[in-house]
């Protein structure tokens, strides 16, 4: 009944207005291209496209007259336009003009000392002002009398000095407009990811360029952070304790980090990044590829990535733009790519084709190079390729297969890659070019909801706070049921509990099945700690009949062949029980070990009956 | 972990190694990645010194609390709280073409709500089913002609919640609400129970805020509590004697026969539906009156209010100068002279009035007729003098 009964049909309370999605964005802000991320109503981050349906959006501004172009329309400006086009803002934000490198060729709007602000770099561009009002009218609306000159009715051109942060500030409040746009309300914060290698100053400029945008930013998460929420839930096929390799090959430079992700819980082993590769060295290779075929087919010399020549140099602006779309088909299906561009030089039109094969075969250099780097990573952390369980692709150039199959030549052959997976077309869970935009959208999804929690929780969340370090195990945790014709290292049947470099405390619970063969009815299992390695031999390599003949001059090659090892380090414990059911059969037995932030080991077995769980038997193995 | 690993048993000849590690192998120092729900469990423990245990509890309880929130409807988030209501199989065998009979409410699943479901509520559960029954959801499932049955009948029941006014015609006459009518309490009902005043307030505070919804003025004043002031339950009874209700019985009225071009059946039609909503809006406020009738009969406030009044009345007489019976008595009778007195006097006064005037009046027609005399010399009629 209604609490005053006054409701004579059905008077309408105010319908609530809470809705269950916050409406908050998430960006990755690259040094090339950002993208955003909102939440969809079913709660799953999503990313979006801009007005022009972009959902890669060049970080880029151009000015022409009195317009400004953001984003991809930008970009096509530095054909005609490059003098008046900003691009690669990103990483000058909060550095002064004189750590700005000056040698670097830009094809875009040079970086210059600002007029008045010390040590501060900027841009200068041509813009056109609007035209001043005409006369002053009165309340009749005529013009009042005037003795000078009527004003010009066009604009005026005038020069326009842009600081970095500026720049900035225009660029994130186009992005957080197209998302209020797609919303249909306001946002209320967001999350911008950065490379790990920003420092201090940087992320305060970022911060403020935000806030001048009017963008509440509640957290700035690292790239690596990102991809952690991203692909914290893990799956069917995918441990949720495994090793993470993240390979962000971005247009301008490659990002490596090695994290150790643990039932949701990341950190980084180890961090590489470098500027010297990036997908702008596909370009490049791609556009060298069809400035040769060019000149080939119309005997119209052109070189370019260097160009040196003004026509050259459109030219090699206007290739650009084309193999943008070359490489998404490339990345798309293994058949033939073209690349069509009007009036390349001379007036001239191009229209050419390359086929994945042949693409592969231009850009090996630079698989390659990634592929060195990811094994300086690896090696600096002192592990081993075997032991990176899934690699995670960042970037538009990392949807690339071959790059792909070039790395995984050295991993293990059950290695998890979004595109062993399928989840690289069609903004899947591992699309590298959103999964940045979409980590960042359900990091401030759990921002927004922390509101009412202390503050001592949130202040968890900034950068550099004491709470995020831990101690962490060193050696794998695991029990072990000996037997007496077991083959291995270890004679016995060994199943890990808690995998090394898991943060502390931890908990982890297995369920086994024992199969009960003997009369007796107890039921036990040894608990050691391991240590693991890899065992590299070189064999022989097999050689196949057929092939004899043309290897036959060849000098026999040895291949290196890897496999796991795990050696007993320490025995910590033993544990039995005996059944409640003493018959012949399997019988289900739960094992959950413990260790607390100081390193005791709580280790319990318990049996899973029909009716619920049995009575634990448990053991404590002391603390460091 | 997903699968399930089988492991061998012991050999028999198990014993268990000696010397176990004191400890596990020196940990080391990490810092984690501020990102992602499990970062915000790990925080949560480490700030709370919570175990893995203490820390479940939590969680459960935590879910719990939501779940009750949710069951509530309090969530507030899209359907406002009208809930999913299974059909029952009579309900889907209901024929659309005799949709007056069906239970609007029920079959957009609000029968939990009734009369208080708000538009937005009728709006939400009418969505709710079309989605679940529309034809083109069933296309395929079965190959029953009869598919869209149930849709017509939500259709109808859509149609006649959202127009208001043919809401309040089935809310007159809703079936439930008619039945909980017929269920009132009668006097003999309260037979023996009459000091039970609990009972009283239990068994007609639910019946007044039934009939509340009926009223054209707003607000309603409730039965209340046994310890209300006089006038609040004075100015209940006031309302109540006085309700004004809405309630209409078009609803129940008969067809009139489309198909025939008979005019005066027509109308014999509709005159009997006349008459029959006449009688039975009457017969509703008699019941209506009754029910009052009997709430202010049985109210244990009235029988209070009356006691106190009474002893109030004593009281007063009392504190007046203490009065005996006998001088009261005398001046009780004195009053009752002095009016007989008064009453006399102007009696008296009147009947002088009176024959004043009719003087004035046969003084007045004496002269008329005069003047008629003397017009007509010849005139030998002798008038009356009346």
């Amino acid at each position: 009944m209604a609490p005053n009964g006054l409701i004579p049909n059905g008077t309408a309370e105010a319908p609530i207005e809470i809705s269950a999605v916050p409406s908050i964005v998430g960006i990755n802000f690259g040094n090339s291209y950002a993208s955003i991320a909102v939440l969809t109503k079913e709660g799953i981050a999503e990313c979006i496209a801009n007005e022009d349906g972009e959902r890669q959006i060049a970080c880029a501004i151009a000015f022409q007259g009195e317009e400004m172009y953001i984003g991809n329309q930008a970009r096509h400006q530095l054909v005609k336009n490059s003098q008046n086009t900003i691009t690669g803002f990103r990483n000058l934000l909060g550095k002064k003009f004189s750590e700005v490198p000056q040698a670097a060729l830009s094809v875009s709007a040079p970086v210059i000392q600002h007029p008045s602000l010390p040590d501060t770099p900027a841009y200068k561009v041509k813009v056109l002002q609007p035209a001043p009002s005409p006369l002053k009218t009165t309340a009749a609306n005529t013009p009042a009398a005037s003795q000078v000159a009527t004003p010009r009715s066009e604009p005026i051109e005038a020069e326009r000095v842009l600081t970095v942060s500026e720049v900035t500030t225009i660029f994130l409040g186009s992005l957080v407009q197209s998302a209020e746009d797609f919303l249909g309300r306001k946002v209320l914060g967001a999350v911008i990811s950065l490379p790990s290698w920003f420092d201090d100053a940087q992320r305060e400029a970022v911060i403020e360029a935000a806030e001048d945008a009017g963008i509440h930013v509640l957290q700035l998460l690292d790239d690596a952070g990102a991809v952690a929420v991203c692909t914290a839930a893990g799956s069917e096929e995918i441990s949720s304790d495994r090793t993470q390799l993240i390979v962000d090959l971005g247009a301008s430079s490659l990002e490596l980090s090695l994290l150790s992700v643990r039932e949701g819980l990341a950190y980084s082993l180890a961090t590489i990044s470098d500027s010297s590769v990036g997908g702008d060295d596909i370009d490049s290779k791609l556009i060298k590829f069809f400035a040769k075929e060019f000149t080939k087919k119309t005997k119209t010399p052109l070189t370019v990535a260097p160009a040196s020549d003004p026509l050259d140099k459109r030219a090699e602006a206007k290739l650009r733009l084309a193999v943008e779309h070359t490489k998404r088909t490339l990345s798309a299906s293994p058949g033939a790519a073209t690349c069509s561009v009007e009036s390349l030089k001379d007036g001239l039109d191009y229209t050419g084709s390359i086929n994945r094969l042949r693409f592969d075969m231009e850009v090996r250099s630079v698989y390659d190079k990634v592929y060195a780097k990811v094994k300086e990573l690896v090696a600096s952390a002192g592990v081993d390729l075997y032991d990176v369980d899934e690699i995670v692709y960042i970037g538009g150039c990392a949807c690339l297969p071959g790059l792909d199959e070039t790395l995984a030549e050295g991993f293990t052959e059950n290695v998890i890659t979004p595109f062993k997976a399928g989840t690289v077309a069609g903004g899947g869970i591992g699309d590298p070019t959103t999964i940045l935009a979409r980590g960042c959208a359900l990091q401030a999804q759990l921002l927004v909801g922390l509101a009412g929690e202390t503050e001592e929780v949130r202040q968890a969340f900034i950068k550099g706070n004491g709470t995020s370090s831990v101690s962490a195990t060193s050696r794998t945790i695991g029990l072990l049921v000996p037997q007496v014709s077991a083959e291995g290292g270890l004679g016995g049947v060994w199943v890990p509990l808690i995998l090394k470099e898991t943060p502390l405390p931890c908990r982890r619970t297995v369920t086994v099945e024992v199969d009960v063969s003997g009369s007796e009815d107890r039921v036990g299992f040894e608990f050691w700690e391991v240590s693991e390695g890899v065992r590299i031999e070189h064999v022989k390599q097999q050689k196949f009949e057929d092939e004899e003949d043309e290897s036959q001059d060849e000098e026999e090659e040895l291949e290196e062949v890897k496999e796991k090892t795990i050696s007993k380090e320490a025995f910590l414990a033993s544990l039995s029980l005996s059944r409640s059911n003493p018959s012949k059969g399997k019988t289900k037995v739960q094992v959950q070990a413990i260790i607390s932030s100081n390193g005791a080991v709580d280790l319990s077995i318990r049996e899973v009956t029909k009716n619920g769980l049995g009575e634990a038997v448990t053991l404590t193995v002391g603390s460091s | 972990m997903a699968t399930l690993v089988t492991l061998p048993s012991l050999p028999p000849a198990w014993s268990p190694p000696s010397e176990p590690a004191s400890s596990i192998s020196p940990l080391v120092q990490r810092r984690l990645i501020p990102a992602g729900a499990a970062y915000l469990a790990h925080i949560k423990r480490t700030l709370n010194n919570h175990t893995f245990d203490e820390y479940d509890k939590q969680l459960e309880e935590e879910r719990k609390r939501l779940e009750l929130l949710n069951a509530d409807g309090l969530n507030g988030e899209d359907d406002l709280g009208v809930g999913d209501e299974e059909e029952s199989p009579e309900l889907l065998l209901l024929d659309a073409k005799e949709w007056k009979k069906q239970d609007h409410y029920q079959v957009l699943g609000l029968s939990h709500l009734r009369y208080k479901a708000t538009p937005e509520q009728i709006k939400i559960a009418h969505r709710k089913k079309v989605l679940k029954h529309h034809p083109d959801k069933k296309a395929g499932a079965s190959h029953t002609t009869n598919d869209d049955a149930f849709f017509k009948c939500i259709q109808k029941a859509n149609e006649v919640l959202t127009n208001s006014e043919r809401r309040r015609q089935f809310d007159s006459v809703d079936p439930i609400c008619l039945s909980l009518e017929e269920d009132d309490p009668s006097a003999s009902d309260f037979k023996g129970r009459e000091k039970d005043t609990a009972f009283f307030f239990k068994t007609f505070a639910p019946i007044f805020e039934r009939e509340a919804r009926f009223s054209k003025k707003i607000p309603v004043p409730m039965l209340g509590e046994n310890d209300d002031s006089k006038e609040n339950v004075h100015a209940f009874y006031d309302f109540w004697y006085n309700f004004d209700s809405w309630r209409s019985f078009e609803y129940l009225d008969k067809e009139v026969n489309e198909g025939s071009d008979n005019r005066d059946d027509k109308r014999y039609t509709e005159k009997k539906n006349k008459s029959e909503r006449a009688r039975r809006k009457k017969d509703d406020i008699t019941r209506l009156r009754n029910l009052v009738d009997l709430t202010l009969g049985l109210d244990p406030r009235i029988k209070r209010i009356k006691q106190e009044e009474k002893e109030a009345r004593e009281a007063k007489k009392k504190t007046k100068g203490g009065m005996s019976a006998a001088e009261q008595k005398a001046k009780a009778e004195e009053d009752k002279r002095k009016a007989e007195e008064e009453a006399q006097r102007k009696e008296e006064e009147e009947k002088v009035a009176r024959a004043e005037a009719k003087k004035a009046k046969t003084a007045a027609a004496n002269a008329a007729k005069k003047a008629r005399r003397q017009q007509r010399a010849a005139d030998t009629d002798e008038a009356a003098p009346s």
